[in-house]
């Protein structure tokens, strides 16, 4: 019980084989990690079913939620992409709802004595996650990118008025800056929910310190008490504003691969 | 819901313009929407923090990778570095032109030898 006390911050992050596997040289363990996966993919696939179940004209509250989620990701690849962009639309739609339902199931409280790899993870809290994602988006980019425009998706390397000596220079930065792309996407909402998590954690530590020196010490426990409590909102608002800014720069990478040509 | 429902019994006219009406509305709030929220101003910082952190891994990384490769000892890792802050420094311009509605063309970069004749149509 002690233990389970004295966890440090960076205990939640930790990855717990449920199910061993071993393939050859690869460990494919079926982990806490995987199955808050599932459990995300399930929630988000419960969710929408609900919703568009009763496909009613006048949407009640849950198919409300549904028709938001789609006018909002169907607006911001219309509005990056165009129209011919919506063919991406099941891509964009995806990502953006399992990465909002993998944010959302991280800040899950846990139930109090389970065993510790029942506990809510937050899968977008590892970086191989965020950057599997990333790499993906990158690998759609370069795929449809070379298959529309051909050799023009070279252009995107070459950007217009620049002077012919200063134009190697600066291919190279813009090589440079396209690389970056994957790592930037994948760095950012790792570290979001990462440093978010961390945060919390250590308030919530602060808490039980403070209560176990008794005395005056238990009163004063009520200050990071409400601070974890603000930051348990503002987590939420990362939640979904990540969630928001890697389906958004997934449209904006999309639409450099579509109109390579122009620019 | 209530004005849809209204409109749509008293004529089709009605409710056409409503649309459009929506339509119009809905186009103003995802434009504005970016900017309002202070959550929204800590997003972009980290945005802002990322790109700039991202390429000087990229850049640094690359020339590291050449050295290793080449035997061209700390000269990839020199060029790699100015290649990388260079680019973490565009990689920012684009994130901060991208979202101010104003300036969204990225045809023009604000580089001040850029006009020069012989430079690419």
């Amino acid at each position: 019980m002690i233990d389970a006390l004295a966890a440090g911050p960076m205990e939640q992050f930790e990855i717990v084989p449920l199910v061993p596997l071993r393939i050859g040289a690869f460990d494919l363990s079926f982990t806490n990690s995987s199955l808050w996966m599932v459990i995300a993919v399930g929630a988000a696939a419960a969710l929408l079913m609900a919703a568009t179940g009763r496909r009613a004209l006048i949407p009640g509250r849950l198919q409300s939620v549904a028709e938001i989620f789609y006018e909002f990701i169907a607006d911001m690849v219309r509005g990056s992409i165009g129209q011919e962009g919506m063919k991406f639309f099941p891509y964009v739609f995806t990502l953006f709802i399992f990465i909002l339902m993998a944010n959302l199931l991280g800040l899950a409280p846990t139930i109090p004595f389970a065993p510790a790899a029942t506990h809510p993870f937050t899968t977008t809290s590892h970086i191989i996650v965020t950057f599997s994602l990333a790499m993906l988006t990158i690998a759609i980019v370069l795929i449809y990118g070379f298959a529309k425009n051909g050799l023009g998706f070279f252009k995107l390397f070459i950007p217009s008025g620049v002077p012919a000596w200063l134009l190697p220079l600066i291919s190279l930065i813009e090589f440079v800056s396209f690389l970056s792309r994957p790592i930037s996407l994948g760095i950012r909402l790792f570290a979001n929910m990462l440093a978010g998590h961390i945060i919390l954690k250590v308030f919530a530590g602060f808490i039980i310190s403070l209560i176990g020196a008794g005395g005056v010490f238990s009163l004063i426990s009520i200050f990071p008490f409400l601070g974890a409590v603000a930051i348990t909102l503002l987590e939420f608002l990362v939640a979904f504003l990540q969630a928001y800014v890697f389906a958004m720069l997934t449209c904006i990478y999309l639409n450099d691969a579509a109109h390579a040509g122009h620019h | 819901m209530l004005m849809a429902r209204d409109a749509g019994k008293q004529e089709s006219k009605s409710l056409e313009e409503f649309s459009k009406r929506l339509d119009a509305a809905r186009v103003a709030q995802t434009e504005e929407n970016p900017q309002t929220s202070r959550g929204a101003a800590l997003g972009k910082g980290f945005r802002v923090a990322s790109e700039l952190l991202a390429a000087m891994i990229v850049g640094p990384g690359l020339g590291l990778g050449i050295d290793f490769f080449a035997g061209t000892s700390p000269w990839g890792l020199l060029a790699g570095i100015g290649l990388g802050f260079g680019a973490g420094i565009l990689n920012v311009m684009r994130a901060l032109r991208r979202q101010d509605p104003g300036a969204a063309s990225e045809s023009q970069d604000g580089d001040p030898n850029a006009g020069a004749p012989e430079g690419r149509p």
